[in-house]
């Protein structure tokens, strides 16, 4: 059995084109850009330049226009999101909700739902977040409690979510919710769209290792959601779910994490490298160079109507374990200040501490292997 | 594509699994006889009409089988022979890439040698051979011109980088079957009261060889894409990196999973893993290729690196 067959990549249209205005935009942006803000940049926020995508018509591409949207296909979008991370444009704000909240709400959501977010998603305007993890239910998802109990006022919602990326700066969180009261494991599980704004809902800050504030707890004290907050059908969560998390992994975004620090290395030893150095930069093309072809060859299966399950698992896998890797060979190899001001000391110094993050979001190597290995016949 | 591509491949699928363990004095004939050495050759050249993609397919199902006979060499040689206008004589042509050992030299009745933008062929007897085996114990024998070449011709391509995508294309197939024997085996071996391949710790050890097969199978394809464009220099350097870093990690792994039964030189892995070991050094190994490519990328400047790569692609496509 032949486990990685290329599928060509091949985008309708003027890629190049495309290409090009994606960086023009970034250019007219740049100068607002601190470098520790072009690493890792699809976490990263600028307000500014998530509506200028929107209005460059570079967000719900692949939507239909009555939502705002574009009707371009899964791979224009994808030139566009490898551009932005190549180029290190901070595109954190929107990601979420141009990524999967937006096509989830196409998928199974009401039309009150798709009128109420994805215009203004489109925009770049509204920002969403996944609530999905729960203390005590990280990687298991399927143990989560927090509850929302059916009344006639609508839904009512408590318990707790946490790790949930981005939650301040969001509109709403698309939040996996236990519907039925006492089922266990993936059974009576519902996907709702909360507006962060609802009374008795708490959002509180965790920070980082690197200082920053991107993780948040959310609170649900009694929090009484209208009926329609219901996204899909009632007791199939786990199921849009796991749909949902496939979009999650096919992406440019699981290798291109710390590129701007490679960038930064190039630069910084120019053209005629020493060998070791020029080797290390070989070296880390020739991964990168291949986690693209996988990762293109991924989403053109998407798009073509397949599922590349194991394929999207295998490039996550291997993209983050390089993106991660990029960071600590850098250290070893040339003689870094961490403390330094250039480009190379501060981005290496931000790497080093935000690379472990890279692995944990979206599945972690151990459970990609296992849904490898069960791919493989293993399990 | 080639339209032939499945009649091909269904050839050589059948004729190398017939020929699996058989040694080279019984494995060549048929394979020259089933005529695969004119693969490349345009069809008005009296050849197969082939491209980049079909020479992918047949080199990877001999590196699925550890075909103990010259493929790749021949297939070169007589492209390049064609495309130079000289005439290829009978029997088996090798190649004589700079710096590097003649694969099946001994066997040969003429090696083409490219170097410095000239193209030679010598014929067997101005050619002196110092002989040696291959850690699969394929002839591997470096070669001195000692006599005349019988004919030349101006030729930019890079017979090094040919032989490296070459490699590629084996080892894509040697590291699958090298991953089917992995499988079977932690599938039926029990151990602990259980098969191998129900302990967590294999599971995952196997998963990350299968992601070392995909990334060489992925590289490859997209080589072969790159070929069939016209340039390929880029995409063979990182490809062959690529490689030399999967059969590091992957190769340990099929063995590991074998335990003892994997070091035996009866069974199958061995022939393989050696041949797997072997490529990763020849036609330029890691460092070799790791500072031919950095160097091109640091010339490239650090934002010249994805304008590269990108519109590389995006001209295949175009």
């Amino acid at each position: 059995m032949q486990i990685f067959p290329l599928h060509p990549f091949r985008p309708e249209g003027d890629t190049p084109a495309l290409r090009q205005q994606v960086r023009d935009l970034v250019v007219q942006h740049e100068a607002n850009w601190p470098v520790e803000l072009r690493a890792n940049c699809w976490f990263s926020f600028d307000e500014e330049f998530s509506k200028a995508l929107g209005k460059a018509g570079l967000l719900g591409m692949t939507w239909p226009k009555q939502y705002g949207g574009h009707e371009r296909t899964l791979l224009e979008r994808y030139v566009v999101l490898e551009e932005l991370l190549a180029l290190g444009a901070p595109a954190g704000l929107h990601w979420i909700a141009d990524r999967q909240t937006g096509p989830l709400l196409l998928r199974y959501g009401t039309e009150s739902q798709r009128e109420k977010y994805l215009p203004g998603m489109a925009r770049g305007e509204i920002y969403a977040c996944i609530g999905l993890s729960e203390p005590g239910s990280g990687s298991d998802l399927a143990s989560v409690r927090t509850s929302a109990k059916k009344t006639n006022e609508g839904w009512r919602i408590n318990g707790q979510k946490v790790w949930t990326s981005g939650a301040h700066k969001s509109h709403a969180a698309l939040t996996l919710l236990r519907t039925e009261e006492g089922s266990e494991r993936q059974a009576g599980l519902s996907q709702m769209m909360i507006d962060l704004d609802t009374p008795g809902i708490t959002i509180r800050p965790i920070i980082d290792m690197t200082g920053t504030h991107h993780f948040n707890e959310i609170w649900f004290e009694d929090v009484l959601l209208p009926h329609d907050a219901l996204v899909g059908t009632e007791g199939n969560g786990w199921k849009q779910v796991v749909a949902e998390l496939a979009l999650e992994r096919s992406g440019p975004e699981r290798y291109l994490s710390s590129h701007m620090l490679l960038v930064a290395l190039i630069d910084a030893v120019g053209p005629e490298p020493d060998a070791p150095t020029a080797q290390l930069i070989g070296r880390l093309t020739a991964e990168m160079w291949t986690l693209r072809q996988m990762s293109m060859s991924t989403i053109a299966k998407l798009a073509a109507g397949e599922d590349p399950v194991v394929e999207a698992a295998i490039v996550k896998d291997l993209g983050n374990a390089y993106e991660q890797a990029l960071p600590r060979m850098v250290q070893a190899a040339v003689d870094a200040d961490l403390a330094g001001k250039s480009d190379l000391s501060r981005l290496l110094s931000w790497l080093l501490l935000s690379s472990p993050s890279f692995s944990l979001r979206g599945g972690t190597p151990e459970v990609l292997r296992g849904i490898i290995a069960k791919g493989l016949g293993l399990r | 594509m080639s339209d032939n591509r499945t009649l091909l491949t269904d050839m050589a699928a059948g004729l190398f699994a017939d020929l699996a363990g058989k040694p080279f004095d019984v494995a060549w004939p048929q394979v020259a006889e089933a005529g695969f050495s004119t693969l490349l050759v345009p069809e008005d050249a009296g050849g197969f009409g082939g491209d980049w993609a079909d020479v992918l397919a047949v080199l990877r199902l001999a590196g699925l089988n550890a075909l103990a006979a010259p493929l790749a060499e021949p297939v070169i040689a007589h492209w390049l022979l064609a495309g130079a206008g000289i005439a290829a004589p009978e029997g088996l042509i090798s190649i004589a890439a700079p710096g590097q050992r003649v694969p099946y030299g001994r066997h040969a009745t003429a090696v083409v040698h490219v170097e410095g933008g000239m193209l030679s062929l010598y014929h067997a007897d101005a050619c002196t051979f110092d002989e040696a085996l291959s850690p699969a114990g394929e002839p591997w024998d470096a070669v001195s011109f000692t006599g005349a070449a019988a004919a030349w011709a101006a030729c930019d391509v890079d017979l090094l980088a040919l032989g490296a995508f070459a490699r590629v294309a084996s080892a894509s197939g040697a590291l699958e079957a090298a991953f089917t024997l992995a499988i079977d085996h932690v599938n039926t071996r029990v151990q602990f009261g259980r098969a191998l391949a129900k302990f967590q710790a294999v599971q995952q050890a196997m998963a990350e060889f299968s992601e070392e097969a995909a990334a060489v199978d992925a590289s490859a394809a997209a080589c072969a894409a790159a070929l069939d464009y016209g340039h390929a220099s880029f995409e063979i350097a990182a490809a062959k990196l690529r490689m030399g870093i999967a059969v590091d990690r992957a190769v340990p792994i099929a063995h590991r999973m074998h335990g003892a039964i994997g070091f035996t030189i009866e069974y199958a892995l061995n022939h393989l893993t050696r041949r797997l070991m072997g490529w990763r050094s020849e036609f330029g190994g890691d460092a070799f290729w790791a500072e031919r490519l950095g160097r091109r990328v640091a010339g490239l400047g650090g934002h010249g690196l994805w304008r590269e790569m990108s519109a590389r692609t995006d001209r295949i496509v175009g």
